[in-house]
């Protein structure tokens, strides 16, 4: 059964020990491909991460002149072929979530491949293996699809284009705590 | 073969990855007390580290790590690794041999007690090291030098929770459970601790029992990561712990939620504390501590009617001058409600240092002896000298503890040792730490990089890092590992365990520490345990290996160890009853004034271990937290007419600094909140009040009176 990335917001405590863990696995030459962004900075300290979310159609590997986005056998969205990539940027812009980014320096594209020599052979990428905080979870596809633990979303809507993704993003129960979403007021003196 | 309750803990069913040409040393991570398992990546033809991989196996972390774990391993190539042993020379630190700087130590040591007397030298201890090494500076201390004062950084740690703990369960384990108890809880009431921030690992559990529908309280002044998913968040004034902890005891007394057998059968004080908690109503209480009295109602409400619960604390409880009242305030919650010794139920303290729990069991705190022994005790005097040869009489009393040793520099004390611990960030006014220590005749210190405190030494001698390390720590549940160091001395570093066995070798005391492995160290330290509290008698390194480390008390060689506390409802008192106390709301030591209207408090961040020493070096983390900034609500912030970023000048009767604001909605509008991981013109620690508790001795780091005024070049740039 194929495996994803599941996310669940709620949890995130911004350490980022993903973007570091991510720098350990042995594809990714000590360089990060994971984003962790405050949500609402001076109103909380909730956080997120962003990994790639290995859409199911991928706008990046479509847009790429050369065809050097390739996609695993599993549905991965693997990083530019070092070989075919010619730096051109077309897959940064294209990329509705924002995440393949260029080495200037080596005209390459790097993002998230899931770490794909560790997935490969059955074992989480590194953000899911070090999260502190089972933020990053390396879960069943269909099941986290068809039996979430909470609600769930794993198709956008673009401006009446629909994309889904393979990573799956739980949201954050608003209901019972404040978490980032709604207007705070801070603590009370 | 492992505990039983090794199930449950959030290890993951992968084995890790061994790339072409490398080896996995298995330890565990040097930062915190959950003492994460780790494996390092080491290249096998030169042993130089490479990295590290996921340990999924190890039942506390199942290969989650926080950042400063994921880069831990980064320090052991560092380039600014001391390598080789220094001496001031004309006032410069230059490099020596190891002859030149031991012969100086010995003859210095020799010097100062020949002419002040054996206890004008002083040892400054740590709690990041091995049970090992933290047993050998106690025994080193009293029999190899012959001083009372020795103590330990661990006193500004949790020797709060220590007291409180004694004195109400009569034991002092960090946690009267084992970690994956958290999860079985259906009430979590975690007072004073960032959990998310400063013991992430712990974040599974919790959200383990969230999963299961269990409620949240969280009490802390600023709304943390932790108090972000909270239920109820009791944002409390700091200093306010006693009287919150009495308006939730009167809410649940009140509503008739307390277990009346449990009370009746296996606890006394009950009747005291219903009658001193009848005026801390809501209102009342509310009016201390800054809450809201419908969360106060909520709280008490969630926590009486849950089954099972736990209370949980860290520092923001325990660093405080009525610190030890509030530990047993919280731990009176457990008591009256019968959370105590069954799955899901109990309390605990998160451990701070590395490690905290076994640091302070072997006899490195002033007042005590292995195994938790009393240094008073003429029984405990006697079994230790019986187990170091040596005669009673030759071992020393108490000493000063950490804090009162510091302000004895040049006076009483002439000489010190330093090992492990960076005392000039880490105390309270730390301008005058650097006076003191200036003061001395003699100052060395061992370190693996020139901390701020090394800096002022006279001789430096190079320790190797963790990695290189071997021996056993005890976790936050009081879980005995072993931690298993790569076999390798880079430079002219040596093992501190060995570099003090010299030293008494030289001293004409090498008899009594004929030792030629931690092991050995460790088979002495369980017999000097036997029969005391924390007793690692059974414990052996074979056993560690096999169940993935034991629970002390391990008495036998048969016993398995005791994951969770009193099962038997017999706490550790002569009558077998847990003394529910009763406290007064005293408030902080220092109060605000006129001068100084706003609280200080000071806390860690995730990125940061204690005084920055190790990890402000590694890139990744400096990188993400640089520097400290004082966290600063919009409306006081306002007052002030301060912007986000802007520099401010904050300053206590003690001192003052500068640093820039960081505007947020997360912390109380009547105080401040800055990271203390920083030194020299950026350590928070100038501000903070040496006041100690009385019977902890630890200084209130938490609470101080401050004020806060724009710096001029700013000032009259904006209106309003
Ligand atoms: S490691 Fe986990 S908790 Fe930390 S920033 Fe990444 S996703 Fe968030
Ligand atoms: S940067 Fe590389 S991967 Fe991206 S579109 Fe251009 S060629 Fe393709
Ligand atoms: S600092 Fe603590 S929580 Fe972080 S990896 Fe190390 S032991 Fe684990």
């Amino acid at each position: 059964m194929a495996k994803v990335l599941y996310i669940d917001y709620e949890r995130c405590i911004g350490c980022r020990a993903c973007v570091i863990g991510c720098e350990e696995c042995s594809g990714h030459d000590h360089l990060s491909r994971m984003f962790v962004d405050e949500l609402n900075p001076g109103e909380t300290v909730a956080a997120s991460p962003t990994p790639c979310m290995h859409c199911v159609t991928p706008a990046c590997a479509e847009s790429c002149p050369v065809q050097a986005i390739a996609i695993a056998d599993d549905g991965t969205v693997l990083s530019a072929s070092l070989e075919k990539c010619i730096g051109c940027k077309n897959c940064t812009y294209a990329c509705p979530f924002g995440i393949p980014r260029v080495d200037d320096v080596k005209k390459v594209m790097y993002k998230c491949d899931m770490c794909y020599d560790r997935t490969s052979k059955g074992r989480p990428p590194m953000c899911a293996s070090v999260c502190p905080t089972d933020t990053i979870r390396f879960v069943d596809e269909h099941e986290i699809k068809s039996e979430p633990p909470k609600e769930v979303q794993f198709k956008w809507d673009f401006g009446g284009t629909v994309i889904e993704t393979r990573t799956v993003i739980g949201m954050p129960d608003t209901e019972t705590n404040r978490y980032g979403f709604r207007e705070g007021d801070g603590v009370q003196s | 073969m492992g505990h039983a309750q090794n199930k449950d803990y959030s290890q993951r069913d992968y084995d890790a990855i061994v790339r072409d040409g490398e080896e996995l040393i298995s330890t565990h991570c040097c930062f915190c007390g959950m003492q994460c398992g780790m494996n390092i990546r080491v290249n096998k033809e030169d042993k130089s580290v490479l990295g590290v991989e996921p340990r999924y196996d190890f039942p506390m972390n199942g290969g989650r790590l926080c950042p400063k774990g994921v880069s831990a391993y980064r320090q052991a190539e560092h380039v600014e690794r001391l390598k080789h042993p220094l001496i001031r020379k004309n006032g410069k630190l230059e490099q020596a041999t190891w002859d030149e700087a031991m012969d100086l130590i010995v003859s210095k040591i020799q010097e100062i007690q020949g002419k002040y007397g054996k206890d004008a030298f002083g040892i400054y201890s740590g709690s990041s090291m091995t049970n090992e090494k933290c047993y050998l500076m106690g025994k080193f201390a009293r029999i190899g030098l012959g001083t009372k004062n020795i103590d330990y950084n661990g006193r500004y740690c949790m020797s709060s929770a220590s007291v409180g703990f004694n004195q109400s369960i009569g034991i002092d384990r960090g946690s009267t459970n084992p970690w994956s108890d958290i999860k079985f809880a259906d009430v979590l009431l975690i007072a004073g601790s960032n959990t998310a921030e400063c013991h992430p690992l712990s974040m599974p559990y919790i959200w383990g029992a969230r999963d299961r529908g269990a409620k949240l309280i969280v009490v802390d002044p600023r709304q943390t990561k932790t108090a972000l998913v909270a239920d109820v968040h009791l944002d409390i004034r700091p200093g306010t712990d006693v009287a919150i902890a009495n308006g939730l005891l009167h809410v649940m007394i009140e509503e008739d939620l307390v277990d009346h057998d449990f009370i009746q059968n296996h606890t006394t004080g009950y009747e005291e504390v219903k009658e001193l908690v009848k005026k801390y109503t809501p209102a009342h209480v509310s009016e201390i501590t800054g809450v809201a009295v419908d969360k106060i109602i909520t709280a008490a409400r969630l926590f009486g009617q849950a089954k099972t619960g736990m209370t949980m604390f860290a520092r923001g409880v325990e660093q405080h001058a009525t610190g030890t009242d509030s530990v047993s305030n919280y731990v009176n919650l457990c008591l009256v409600t019968g959370k105590m010794g069954k799955k899901g139920s109990g309390v605990a303290t998160f451990t701070g240092q590395g490690n905290g729990q076994g640091g302070r069991e072997h006899g490195q705190k002033t007042d005590q002896l292995p195994g938790f022994r009393k240094i008073t005790d003429p029984k405990a005097r006697e079994y230790i000298a019986g187990v170091w040869g040596v005669d009673e009489s030759e071992i020393p009393g108490p000493g000063l503890s950490a804090f009162e040793m510091l302000q004895a520099l040049g006076k009483e004390i002439k000489g010190l040792l330093l090992i492990c611990s960076n005392p000039i960030v880490s105390s309270p006014t730390v301008g005058d730490v650097g006076e003191y220590l200036k003061s001395l005749d003699f100052f060395v210190c061992m370190d693996f990089f020139l901390s701020e405190s090394a800096e002022l030494a006279d001789v430096v001698l190079p320790s190797t890092v963790w990695i290189e390390d071997n021996g056993t720590m005890t976790n936050v549940e009081g879980r005995v590992l072993r931690v298993k160091g790569i076999d390798r001395t880079p430079g002219e570093t040596k093992r501190d365990w060995k570099v003090i066995c010299d030293i008494a070798e030289r001293l004409g005391r090498g008899q009594y520490f004929q030792f030629n492995s931690p092991e050995d160290i460790f088979n002495e330290l369980r017999v000097a345990s036997k029969g005391g509290t924390a007793d690692y008698y059974g414990i052996t390194y074979e056993k560690l290996d096999k169940m993935q480390g034991v629970f002390w008390p391990c008495p036998t060689e048969e016993s398995e160890g005791l994951p969770r506390l009193f099962e038997d409802l017999k706490f550790n008192f002569p009558d077998g009853k847990a003394r529910i106390l009763a406290f007064e709301h005293k408030g902080p030591n220092e109060k605000t004034s006129k001068e100084y209207p706003i609280i200080l408090s000071t806390g860690r961040v995730v990125f940061h271990y204690l005084s920055g020493n190790q990890t402000r070096r590694i890139e990744a983390l400096r990188n993400l937290c640089p520097d400290p900034y004082v966290e600063i609500h919009p409306n006081l912030a306002k007052k002030y007419n301060i912007e986000h970023g802007e520099p401010i000048k904050i300053s206590s009767p003690r001192g003052s600094i500068e640093l820039p604001a960081r505007v947020t909605k997360i912390t109380r509008e009547d105080m401040v909140f800055v990271p203390y991981h920083w030194g020299k013109s950026l350590a928070i620690n100038h501000l903070t009040n040496p006041a100690l508790e009385p019977k902890s001795k630890i200084p209130e780091f938490k609470v101080c009176a401050v004020k806060l005024e724009k710096i001029a070049s700013h000032a009259g740039e904006k209106h309003g």
